[in-house]
């Protein structure tokens, strides 16, 4: 990485915290000023959650191949607050939610979700530590495919919330979850595992919409800062491709004339 | 006791954070920062952290296999919907790790140049089923672009449906020029709309990723705030 690179990393890095310190501020003092586009995903969350309490089965979360120390670990993190959301909804129900991994790592985090999900009910004595379970793979994660699409009859699962890192067999749980007529919400960090996800579930979750769960989900300002900050910086992005694009396009009379006008005033 | 845990947690957190991304972020042309990684030995101090996450995260292996253990046996002493293959889960677990230390032992033995007996069960088992599994998956697909139309006939789902219609007959090999005009729209459409799509796709996650990281070194993350 050679110098340039790392001024612009760290400068990025300085951005990102400087608008989401001022988002978080902004958002505790006016709740209101956060405008949340609906996803339809986050709206039918609380719903599938109260049928299978009241059906008494449990909600199936997976987190795929994402695991902690690797280029996931952020994304495991995200999920793993998705799974949190679910699981303190779920928590007053008698049938514990089922958290499925196939990276060893996220095993520990999913334990500690749980427990902090009864905890917060003040249910913990309704917490199985069973509820955390991980699956190995082989070379692809077929097999952890394949285990799930039997673990969803077996354990007479009512709903499934796919978010983490899948591949194209994700067809395969979401084919099995169809057959046995259960709702799913899936999403992926690949573009194989979105493409199917978008495809197959029932309500996809796009790209980054995994990351807003605590925002859409939860109540604090922080949570709610990310959403705003993902929407500040995406239009920054947006505008970062598009300039020079259009500066191109117009034989760089785009840039000529801005530089004209700023030196003007 | 549980806010000063919380507390003492996110500490922790917050500055293994900073010394592992100064480590790995300032090199040493960047003046003040770069002054101030060597002064503190940032950079050896993020080597024997990530050292440390690589010795976690192989001791979580061993955690995975109890809880695997731990869950089925559960369910055989139960007798709770599927334990057979619960059973046949354990007994293949035990078994293998009974081979790979018989083998490690030197209890059973091999030719030099042959595989090694838990290679070969690897192959002739898991391979294969996997390979299997890997050809149910195009017909789940091709299934689940069925669906998508049942659902409801929408601007989006027939989108779908026509370029996944037309990458899959640009993908066969057969001549004639209505084909080679459909192979070269294929090859368009994996070249431009969906390779745009697909780095838009990543570039917000990168961005998601960026933040939550942020919100991860200012101690806000669930997993060590509560």
């Amino acid at each position: 990485m050679n110098s340039t690179v790392q001024f612009v990393s760290i400068l990025i890095l300085l951005l990102v915290l400087a608008t989401y310190l001022i988002l978080t501020q902004t958002i505790r003092r006016r709740r209101r000023a956060l405008a949340l586009r609906p996803i339809a995903a986050y709206n039918m969350l609380p719903l599938l959650v109260g049928e299978a309490i009241e059906a008494d089965r449990p909600i199936h979360v997976s987190i795929g191949s994402s695991g902690v120390g690797g280029d996931n670990t952020i994304l495991t993190l995200a999920a793993v607050e998705l799974a949190y959301q679910v699981a303190q909804r779920a928590a007053i129900g008698t049938s514990v939610p089922m958290i499925t991994t196939n990276e060893t790592s996220t095993l520990p985090l999913a334990h500690g979700i749980l427990q902090r999900a009864y905890g917060n009910r003040d249910l913990l004595e309704r917490y199985r530590a069973n509820g955390a379970r991980w699956y190995p793979s082989g070379a692809q994660s077929l097999a952890f495919a394949a285990a799930l699409t039997t673990t969803l009859g077996d354990e007479r699962v009512a709903t499934n919330v796919l978010a983490g890192n899948f591949g194209p067999e994700l067809a395969l749980v979401l084919d099995a979850a169809h057959r046995r007529r259960l709702p799913s919400i899936a999403t992926s960090a690949s573009p194989e595992g979105q493409a199917v996800a978008y495809a197959l579930s029932d309500y996809p979750l796009i790209g980054e919409e995994v990351f807003t769960a605590g925002g859409y989900l939860g109540e604090s300002a922080s949570q709610g800062a990310v959403i705003a900050t993902q929407d500040v910086l995406r239009g920054l992005l947006i505008l970062l491709i598009l300039i020079p694009m259009l500066d191109a396009l117009t034989n760089g009379a785009l840039l000529a004339t801005l530089g004209r006008l700023i030196g003007a005033r | 006791m549980r806010h000063l845990i919380a507390l003492l947690a996110s500490v922790i957190a917050i500055v293994v954070g900073l010394i592992t991304l100064l480590g790995l972020l300032v090199g040493d042309d960047l003046g003040f920062l770069s002054a101030l990684v060597d002064a503190f030995r940032v950079r050896s101090l993020a080597d024997v952290l990530l050292q440390l996450v690589m010795i976690t995260v192989g001791v979580t292996i061993l955690i995975g296999i109890l809880n695997l253990l731990a869950v089925h046996l559960g369910r055989v002493v139960g007798r709770r919907r599927g334990w057979v293959y619960s059973l046949i889960l354990v007994l293949s677990t035990l078994g293998v790790f009974g081979l790979t230390i018989a083998e490690r032992a030197r209890l059973v033995q091999t030719s030099p140049d042959s595989p090694a007996p838990s290679m070969v069960l690897f192959e002739t088992v898991q391979v294969a089923v996997e390979s299997s599994l890997a050809a149910l998956v195009l017909f789940a697909l091709v299934y689940g672009g069925y669906r998508l139309m049942r659902r409801g006939v929408t601007w989006k789902g027939m989108l779908f449906t026509a370029v996944l219609l037309v990458v899959l007959l640009g993908a066969l090999p057969l001549q004639g020029e209505g084909l080679s005009l459909i192979g070269q729209v294929s090859r368009w459409l994996m070249a431009v709309p969906v390779s745009a799509g697909a780095r838009g796709i990543l570039l917000g996650i990168a961005l998601a990723t960026v933040i939550t990281g942020v919100r991860v070194l200012t101690g806000q993350d669930r997993s060590y705030r509560e």
